[in-house]
């Protein structure tokens, strides 16, 4: 008997404990949910707390995700105003504001589904708005000229007009771009212009480099052009000193100009002799003559 | 057969068809893996609760052939029924047929279903590892815990007429029922471990009774073996081959105990499962359970929260309170849940480069070398903006834009979590968004130079703050701790950072060239000051050495002179063979001492090299 109570009781105790799931339902502060009788929707509730219902499938539960939900759409390549192309992506943070009239627009109000649509309308936005804008307006080194917040605003307002139109039930919170870009093709000219620029540095620099250095070098040939010169000048200044000087011992050998003539001559003779110097002489050149009365060899011809 | 038993045997079917409809409605309803394998199992209880039911039919008809065959032999005479042949006694025949023929296909058949069950459940699990849909989960668990219910109810009953009127045709079927009622809880308990924060419960339930569903097709397999060779004694009442003795367990688990309990006894000499320890134990289990539930209930009304974490508690689902590190008690689940998160923990993330394995541990890090997935970034570029043309594209095509290579790691500390948990469902993802789109914006709105040069120093505390700014007009609930500028360069690609690395190169070598010209300079003007010098003292001595020899000479030419006045020609004379014999002392000299002759004479004057010159050996020397 008393088994057959405890056993009652498990049973009882799991019976309540499963109705209670079937008769109620809990919402959470983060989420919004659709109370539909037989498939449709009945009421909305955004307050957190515990409800009623009847158990399916009389009353269904919808539940939503009522925080911001955020998405990054593609990085897309789009032409802009001055015919320069860019690639840009946006991130957007919507949220469903209206889960009665999300609910039926997408198959059993699917978030996905949702976020499909909307970077459908999203991309056309984006180049809708970029293309009236030149790339200047994206990259400029004079922060004061972006229009990052205006462009931003733009895509956001147009989205947002189009949900509105049609009653999605969602309200873009924000929109920012995320990442902005060049094509393959162009960034690859950009990296050649800017290693072009950097090549004009390097040429400049060793060209600089070389330029100054020639410069140093000519200017100290000429300074040394300038010394030597000195210098010769000195030197020969001095020789014309020294012949100056010399000159007055001249008077001396007018006493006798036959011997200082012949003076001169031996002293040539002596500066002109060197070792390949050859000398042919006949018996009547002093002082070979001394050989013309000499005996005959007995033994010769 | 007594006809409440095969009543009972039909209630079993009915029951287990229409839970096993509705069970499959639920499980498409609520996507359970667990209720899914579940359902399989229900299904093979339908077939095995009809074909005990038929074979049911089958002997009743049996035994009220037998009873007509009977009343007409004492009416009549024996001898008229003496007949044995087949055509006798078609109900016997056909419930021969039906056990010899169609029992051992039909087992064929559940081994098939069970095997083949297994196998794709098991297939398809690991496939969807996670199909419960949050939405109906809770549906979906209090449906299977009412089936519980109910096959419990019907399974017990059935299973004790089973034992009660010694029924083995009514046994597969209450078997089934009451297996199914665990089979149905356990599902109940893996949705309710996905909803308390344990998403594999579920998926884990499904592997179980995988496993569940392949035992029982290995032990078909082997009873189908064993009944080859089963001895076929005439009379002996046989166990259904369909019935499964796994699910028999399963449905009387007290069972264990008489085997326990007549195994001790056995051992021990002595009734052991009569002793008042067994027989309290025996007799608690129930109360065990009860108390295991209610623990495990009062388990969840305490709450116990980590040091740098705080826990936001929610009290049918509205957030009531947000528990610092310690103890804090709560009421029980599902009333009240509570959701952690690591506050005071420094959380970070990567704009700009995606960091790998390799390049974290490499050590040294170079422009020219990939150091991560880096991104490009646009940066503005003044010296490609003329003035008043700027964004344009100018003759030549040229953008006035650059390209950087930047590695932000961004800390970041929770600071209100209420904020954190109920703004956005991926914060994390937010903010990092929200961090690529100010760090986006600010290089866009930066000179390439700059960046690269002095600005790179104020640009780290530049985004910091504007990213602060973005996450608290958001109201993110987030405190940005560290924004670091850890590596900004040109892009490596296509050899631009080599480049850069170039110029730097460049600016060293046109030094370099200044200096080595300078060395030269300070060389050509010591060189050219010693030769200024050395001409200046040349001319000097060659001043000296003109005077002096000039004085000498004329000093000499005075002393020379009476002696060539005292004899002219002898003096003469002697002069000139004395500066003769000097003179020509190395001079190669030929004299002819025959003039008179009328011989031509030919002199070579050619010069002879030497002959050991000519035998110099040329080799190559470096």
């Amino acid at each position: 008997m008393k088994k057959n109570a405890i056993t009652i009781i498990i049973a009882a105790i799991l019976l309540v404990i499963f109705v209670l799931l079937l008769f109620t339902f809990q919402v959470r502060q983060s989420e919004v949910v659709v109370v539909s009788r037989f498939l449709e929707p009945k009421r909305t509730i955004n307050e957190p707390g515990l409800y009623l219902k009847w158990p399916w499938p009389i009353d269904s539960i919808n539940r939503f995700d009522q925080r911001v939900q955020t998405f990054e759409d593609k990085f897309s390549e789009t032409y802009l105003a001055d015919n320069s192309i860019m690639l840009a992506s946006v991130y957007v943070g919507w949220r469903i504001s209206d889960a009665k009239a999300f609910f039926p627009k997408f198959p059993g109000g699917s978030a996905v589904d949702a976020q499909r649509q909307l970077e459908t309308m999203l991309r056309s936005a984006k180049l809708e708005s970029m293309g009236r804008h030149n790339l200047a307006d994206f990259v400029n080194s004079d922060p004061s000229k972006l229009k990052f917040d205006e462009i931003e605003k733009e895509i956001q307002d147009s989205v947002q007009a189009q949900l509105a139109k049609n009653n999605y039930g969602i309200t873009i919170e924000f929109l920012g771009i995320k990442r902005i870009g060049l094509p393959e093709s162009v960034t690859q000219s950009v990296f050649d212009r800017m290693k072009a620029e950097r090549t004009k540095y390097i040429t400049d620099a060793q060209s600089q480099g070389e330029a100054q250095a020639a410069k140093i070098k000519s200017a100290a040939e000429r300074k040394a052009a300038d010394l030597v010169a000195d210098a010769t000048a000195d030197a020969t200044r001095i020789q014309g000193e020294g012949e100056a000087e010399a000159a007055k011992m001249l008077g001396v050998f007018q006493q006798n100009p036959q011997l200082a003539v012949f003076n001169l001559q031996l002293e040539a003779l002596k500066n002109s002799m060197n070792q390949k110097s050859t000398l042919i002489f006949d018996e009547r050149w002093s002082p070979f003559s001394i050989f013309q009365n000499l005996p005959a060899n007995p033994t010769g011809k | 057969m007594d006809r409440s038993i095969q009543k009972n045997g039909l209630v079993n079917l009915a029951v287990a068809l229409v839970i096993f409809l509705a069970a499959f409605g639920v499980t498409v309803f609520a996507g359970s893996l667990g209720g899914q394998a579940a359902a399989v199992f229900l299904g093979l209880g339908v077939l095995v609760t009809l074909v005990s039911w038929f074979q049911m039919r089958l002997e009743e008809n049996e035994r009220l052939e037998k009873l007509e065959l009977d009343e007409l032999a004492r009416s009549r005479g024996a001898s008229l029924f003496e007949a044995k042949d087949a055509g006798s006694f078609p109900a016997r025949n056909a419930r021969e047929q039906f056990e010899k023929y169609f029992v051992p296909g039909f087992t064929v058949l559940l081994l098939l279903l069970q095997a083949g069950g297994a196998w794709l459940l098991w297939y398809w699990s690991g496939k969807n590892p996670a199909t419960l849909k949050a939405d109906n989960a809770m549906q979906g668990l209090s449906l299977f815990g009412i089936f519980a219910l109910l096959l419990f109810l019907f399974g017990r009953f059935s299973v004790t007429m089973a034992r009660l009127e010694d029924n083995r045709l009514l046994r597969p079927g209450a078997s089934f029922l009451l297996a199914s009622a665990y089979v149905c809880g356990f599902t109940a308990l893996g949705i309710a471990g996905a909803e308390a924060r344990y998403p594999q419960a579920d998926f884990w339930v499904a592997r179980g009774l995988c496993v569940l569903l392949a035992l029982l097709a290995v032990e078909n397999v082997l009873t189908l073996v064993l009944e080859i060779y089963r001895p076929r004694l005439k009379g002996k009442v046989v166990r259904p081959l369909y019935e499964s003795r796994i699910a028999g367990l399963l449905a009387q688990p007290e069972s264990l105990f008489t085997t326990a309990a007549q195994t001790l006894d056995y051992q021990f000499g002595f009734k052991v499962s009569e002793t008042w320890f067994f027989q309290a134990c025996k007799r608690s289990v129930p109360v065990l359970l009860l108390v295991q539930f209610a623990a495990l209930l009062l388990s969840t009304t305490m709450v116990f929260v980590n040091a740098g974490e705080e826990a936001v508690l929610e009290h049918f689902g509205r957030p009531v309170a947000v528990f610092g590190a310690g103890g804090h008690w709560k009421l029980p689940w599902p009333a009240d849940r509570v959701y952690r998160f690591r506050t005071e923990q420094i959380q970070s993330f990567a704009v700009g480069y995606t960091p790998d394995a390799e390049s974290e541990a490499a050590n040294i890090v170079l422009w020219t070398v990939p150091h991560a997935k880096e991104q490009n970034f646009l940066v503005g570029n003044r010296s490609q903006s003329p003035a008043g043309t700027a964004g344009t594209n100018d003759a030549a095509g040229a953008k006035p834009v650059g390209l950087i290579t930047v590695s932000i790691p961004v800390q970041f500390q929770i600071t209100n979590i209420t904020d954190w948990v109920y703004r956005n469902t991926t914060p994390e993802d937010f903010l990092e968004s929200l961090a690529t789109r100010e760090v986006v914006h600010y290089f866009a709105g930066s000179d390439l130079n700059d960046v690269l040069s002095h600005g790179r120093l104020e640009a780290a505390s530049a985004l910091r703050d504007r990213i602060q700014t973005a996450a608290n007009a958001r109201d993110l609930g987030v405190k940005i701790i560290f924004v670091g500028l850890q590596d900004i360069h040109p892009p490596t690609g296509s050899d631009v950072a080599k480049t850069y690395e170039n110029v730097v190169g460049a600016e060293e070598k046109r030094l370099a060239t200044i200096l080595d010209a300078e060395a030269a300079a300070i060389r050509t003007n010591a060189l050219a000051d010693s030769q200024s010098y050395t001409v200046t003292n040349v001319a000097d001595a060659n001043r000296v050495r003109l005077v002096t020899s000039a004085y000498a000479r004329a000093a000499m030419f005075t002393n020379q002179i009476p002696a060539f006045e005292a004899a002219p020609s002898v003096y003469r004379q002697r002069l000139y063979l004395q500066n003769f014999a000097e003179a020509t002392r190395n001079a190669r000299k030929y004299i002819l001492l025959v003039t008179n002759t009328q011989d031509v004479l030919i002199f070579d004057l050619e010069d002879k090299i030497r002959e050991d010159l000519l035998n110099l050996s040329i080799t190559n020397s470096p």
